[in-house]
């Protein structure tokens, strides 16, 4: 290493010509851990917390080891007072008018700005990442975000009407983060009026410098809130009662899979080793290197990735001018990975590139779209038609177009199946940490003694329910799969009654079998409908609303059996109705552009469908719940599997005879039978992509625990019923922001 | 390492016949250029020992420029003095570095001034060589036959690199034959002396058609590829820069060939010149560094690296200990500047540290030079 050799004269420098270490001072980090004597407790209220009796863990430098400092760990009982805290600081915070957070977040961002070399020196020497990276990247992100989401709190009254803010966020931080990721979810909270307690891995010093900075403020001491703590206290603190949200932060950016066309594979791969070449590695204090370390263990990991892929037959190419010791490890790319080694599927660590080649852009899309990551992808090409295909077609969060790594606050960044389904940045950053005034806060529904194994695994057998009366014996209903009715998987019908308790006919007991049916169906039908322009969709949901109107008197006297009054009956058919018209309009206006600075070209901001959605109706308004939840979906592009409510389905199984006549096959399918059973199905089906439930506290527990296995967004009413028919819901903004996926997509322009 | 005062090789030209498939199906990707030009300039710092050899080293590549229309033979005769002492023999001993020989890699005037220069330094006993600009600069906008003339002329007077700038309406029309052909005997015409192209990158319109220009310079024969005359409004940048050292290095794998680069107009602080070290060190590597293959046209940047080597901390540890030695106070601006650079210095005493820097200007040259730049 460097410090080891003799310095070299000018006059050497003169012939060799090679760079030199461009040590950036970290004093001012040193002496800031010097005023807590180098021992950090965390950061609550706005005062350091320094319980007695904890277990601590040193803060070590990733690179020469040194120890920094000596972080306290937490304990359930520091949780829940940073949880009390940021409680009582909400009632304050929440109930202030925007225009005086948008101050408070101002002059948080003057306050980084005033100790900006601070947080770069500390980011830097804790985590080892270059110091350009952090000071060029991250703090002026850092000020943006602050000063972005400053306006969006000044406008809140006007532009969020008819939203509150949710409570106390929870936000837990991944191991390897940033502390602009952190950032990104914490302004949005508290631009809207939320308050904050952060989990940071242990050792971590950023995100308690960032609360103190916020702390010292002044005047509202508790709305951020770090404790430092193992990754063991995530539970205690999702579960505490003041909690209303809680949001994960994954890691920062990993390694990178590169699809190249063998066209042109040669000449890239020529490109890209010749660029790797030049790259500079060393400690991330020295102004010059370009990538800095990232501790032993992600050294750890690349080795070993590298080292498989090796064995299993891959060209191995680093280089790049990097020290040869531990944390440090070149640049590397790999290429001819064999397609059955496990490397394929596995995560790329950092830093490492594994490219591939493919055929046709059609390909490239599949390979790319095969993946369980969502998070984001670049597109290189020099024919816009064809990277605006790609870029369209791509199932992820961000799409750069001829660039890589772009993010500004205004637009919004997320991502799509594993990499999780939620925002920040943008307006739908803040809609993330906000809910439709009037709901009911998070209650905690949580139940212990809930059996996920056998929840909704046996259904109980239907037995005949007669006396049957009426003019003629009632045919059961079908289920609607694939564009025609068709007896169940099970050839068993379930009674349904009617207010009285007489029999009012037989629906199809639906099952396993007929969810795996109705999913293949809504899949094969998904091409035809994403390509369908929104005034064409429009027009379909248009005309089932005439067909709704025809069926009016049927529908009426079905739902006043059910024991609705006539008045309402009316109501709620003419509501439904309206409801069809009213989303196949908005359906023509979503999307927009965005204008950045810093950027020449636009960002367009799209909203995509989320696939293949499974909805399971509330039992409440049995044909308006039903009407409205499909109407949402079917605008924005989806492909529906339905549960029609299991007290009264038969509305919507009526209904379902004009969507078999007028919609195409497959775009909805319905499925009727024991709606536990049915939501397990859809809940650990792969290939549902989301899944919204209305129902018992109970199945929304379910809905949540199968989820987190396949990561599909859920969206749950954790039991409370729901007044479908006023504005704020049943048609209301909140469904048409779940009914689709934000997708940005960056197209830098100029010649 | 060579001397630097070594004649330069003169190589028999390459050139190629004119392959359009080379250029045909290109494209530059104008955004992902301005990104890396905007962060090859904050990734790249040096400090201390190295910012001083660093800067020595780049004035190896200067081809110290005057073109202005009231050049007579004294100023051309400084000029000519300053190239073969570029910089203060106290500071070069600072640095060890007095034994070097070290000049700057060429002089550049106009063809008119060719004997002057070819004179003064044939008087002060060295071996620079002096360029010339020629073929109707800055505009070309003259007949083929008198620019060919011009250069004819300008080799016969001893220039032995001529610096010609192309035709800028051929490019922007797409007559690629043509350039080629035209370029092509301006290569005859040089002879034996090297033939820097010029291809006014200000006024080509768009990056792509910079890459074009640039492969056809190459194919045509150019030892050199230049960025501007100096006198466009939009002069040497870091987005041209980087598809013209792309597009030398594009030559290179095809045809094996080294193609030298030169910007020039608007290179005029220290700092800049580092960067433009760097970024030729990045996309090409260390084998570009030479005079042979490497030079910044400037005409102010040699007073501002001076003044930049004289105010390096290496340079300042042993200054002021001479100061000391003589019991001389060190004014107060220099303790409290020495972390500093030179721009925090009040500017007056950055007048002032010029002016005794170059006792051989007087003051009215020295702000004409100035203004000329």
């Amino acid at each position: 290493m460097a410090a080891t050799r003799t310095k070299p004269s000018a006059r050497e420098i003169f012939t060799t010509l090679e760079y030199g270490p461009v040590p950036e001072s970290h004093a001012c980090a040193l002496a800031w851990l010097d005023t807590q004597d180098r021992h950090l407790g965390h950061y609550v209220n706005g005062k350091w917390l320094k319980p007695e009796h904890r277990n601590s863990v040193p803060c070590q430098d990733p690179i020469t080891g040194e120890r920094l400092a000596i972080c306290l760990q937490a304990q359930a009982e520091d949780v829940v007072a940073a949880v009390e805290a940021a409680g009582t600081a909400f009632e304050n915070w929440s109930g202030l008018p925007g225009a005086s957070r948008a101050q408070h977040l101002l002059r948080l961002a003057k306050m980084i700005q005033k100790h900006q070399r601070l947080l770069w020196t500390l980011e830097s020497l804790v985590t080892g990442r270059a110091v350009r990276e952090v000071r060029d990247g991250d703090v002026p992100l850092a000020q943006q975000l602050l000063q972005y989401h400053a306006v969006q709190a000044y406008t809140q009254e006007e532009v969020l009407a008819g939203w509150e803010p949710m409570g106390v966020i929870g936000l837990i931080l991944s191991p390897t983060f940033s502390f602009l990721e952190m950032m990104w979810r914490i302004c949005p909270a508290l631009a809207v009026g939320c308050t904050v307690v952060v989990l940071v891995p242990p050792a971590s010093p950023t995100p308690l410098l960032l609360a103190q900075l916020a702390g010292e403020l002044g005047s509202f001491p508790g709305i951020l809130n770090v404790i430092s703590g193992p990754a063991s206290l995530g539970p205690v603190l999702a579960s505490q009662p003041g909690v209303q949200k809680v949001t994960f932060c994954g890691a920062i950016e990993g390694g990178l899979r590169l699809l190249i066309q063998e066209s042109v594979w040669d000449e890239t791969m020529r490109r890209l080793q010749e660029r790797m070449a030049r790259l500079r590695g060393g400690r991330g204090l020295d102004g010059a290197v370009d990538m800095g370390a990232r501790g032993a263990a992600a050294h750890d990991l690349a080795q070993r990735y590298v080292r498989e892929a090796r064995s299993q037959g891959a060209q191995v190419f680093q280089a790049g001018a990097v020290p040869s010791d531990s944390p440090f490890f070149p640049p590397t790319l790999v290429s001819d990975l064999p397609p059955a080694s496990p490397c394929t599927q596995a995560e790329v660590p950092w830093p490492v590139v594994v490219a591939s080649p493919f055929r046709t852009a059609k390909e490239a899309l599949a390979v790319a779209n095969g993946t369980p990551r969502g998070a984001s992808a670049s597109v290189w090409s020099e024919r816009l038609g064809q990277a605006l295909e790609l870029g369209y077609g791509l199932r992820v969060g961000t799409v750069w177009i001829n660039a890589h790594g772009l993010r500004n606050a205004e637009v919004p960044t997320g991502g799509c199946k594993e990499s999780g389904s939620s925002w920040s940045g943008g307006p739908d950053g803040l809609y993330e940490y906000l809910r439709p005034s009037g709901t009911p806060a998070r209650l905690s529904y949580f139940s212990e003694n809930l059996n996920y194994g056998t929840f909704g695994l046996a259904v109980p057998s239907t037995l005949p329910a007669g006396p049957e009366i009426g003019p003629s014996p009632a045919t059961p209903y079908g289920l609607l799969i694939g564009g025609h009715f068709q007896a169940p998987g099970a050839r068993s019908s379930r009674p349904i009654q009617d207010a009285q308790g007489n029999l009012h006919g037989y629906v199809a007991e639906g099952g396993a079998k007929d969810i795996r049916g109705a999913v293949e169906a809504a899949h094969q039908a998904a091409p035809g409908w994403v390509g369908q322009s929104p005034g064409a969709r429009a027009t379909l949901l248009w005309a089932l609303a005439t067909a709704l109107e025809r069926r009016e008197a049927a529908l009426t006297s079905r739902l006043e059996r059910h024991g609705t009054e006539l008045k309402d009956a009316k109501v709620e058919v003419e509501l439904s109705a309206r409801q069809l018209r009213a989303w196949g309009a908005r359906a023509q206006a979503q999307g927009h552009v965005l204008q950045v600075a810093g950027l020449k070209g636009p960002v367009l901001r799209l909203r995509e469908p989320l696939g293949v959605l499974a909805i399971v109706c509330p039992d409440e308004w049995p044909l308006l719940a039903f009407v409205s939840l499909l109407a949402a979906a079917l605008a924005h592009g989806n492909t529906v599997v339905l549960v029609p409510s299991g007290a009264c389905p038969i509305p919507a199984l009526e209904l379902c005879q004009d969507m078999a006549a007028l919609l195409p096959a497959g775009l909805v399918n319905v499925v009727t039978g024991d709606r536990d059973h049915l939501t397990r199905c859809l809940a650990l089906h792969q290939d549902v992509q989301a899944l919204w439930y209305f129902g018992s506290a109970q199945g929304s527990q379910f809905v949540e625990w199968a989820s987190a296995g396949n990561l599909k967004p859920v969206w749950v009413n954790r039991g409370c019923p729901w007044a479908w028919d006023q504005e704020a819901k049943g048609a209301g903004r909140e469904l048409g922001l779940r009914a689709a996926r934000t997708k940005a997509l960056w197209l830098p322009m100029g010649d | 390492m060579p001397s630097v005062l070594a004649e330069p090789s003169l190589l028999p030209a390459f050139s190629k016949a004119l392959d359009l498939s080379w250029i045909s199906k290109m494209q530059v990707n104008q955004p992902a250029v301005l990104r890396r030009a905007q962060q090859i300039q904050a990734r790249r710092t040096v400090k201390k020992e190295w910012q001083a050899a660093w800067l020595l080293k780049a004035v190896t590549f200067i081809d110290l420029t005057t073109l202005s229309g009231d050049d007579t033979s004294s100023n051309i005769q400084r000029l000519c003095y300053k190239a073969k002492y570029p910089i203060r023999e106290d500071l070069l001993k600072t640095l060890n570095m007095h034994d070097k020989g070290l000049t700057t890699a060429a002089v550049c005037v106009y063809p008119a001034r060719v004997c002057d220069a070819v004179r003064a330094l044939k008087a002060a006993g060295c071996t620079i060589p002096v360029a010339s600009v020629a073929t109707g600069f800055p505009a070309g906008q003259t007949h083929l036959k008198t620019r060919l003339e011009e250069i004819r002329l300008a080799v016969e007077d001893g220039a032995t690199e001529i610096d010609v700038v192309i035709n800028r309406t051929l490019v922007l029309t797409g007559q690629w034959e043509a350039l080629y052909d035209e370029i092509r005997q301006f290569r005859k015409a040089c002879g034996e002396a090297h033939l820097k192209t010029i291809l006014a990158t200000g006024e080509l319109g768009s990056l792509t058609n910079v890459y074009k220009a640039s492969m056809i310079a190459m194919m045509a024969g150019s030892d050199f590829i230049k960025t501007s005359t100096g006198k466009e409004t939009v002069n040497a940048t870091f987005p041209v820069a980087i598809v013209m050292l792309r597009a030398i290095r594009d030559f290179f794998w095809k045809t094996g060939n080294k193609v030298g680069f030169k910007p020039a107009g608007g290179i005029r602080s220290a700092k800049d010149s580092l960067a433009w070290l760097s970024l030729v060190k990045e996309e090409l590597g260390d084998e570009w560094l030479t005079p042979d293959l490497f030079r910044i046209g400037a005409s102010t940047l040699l007073s501002d690296i001076e003044r930049q080597v004289c105010n390096n901390p290496l340079s300042w540890d042993k200054l002021t200990s001479v100061f000391l030695r003589k019991k001389r106070k060190i004014p107060y601006w220099a303790m409290r500047t020495r972390e500093k650079t030179s721009s925090d210095l009040p500017h007056c005493t950055q007048t002032s540290a010029f002016i005794q820097a170059n006792p051989h200007l007087k003051w009215a040259d020295w702000t004409r030079e100035r203004e000329c730049a």
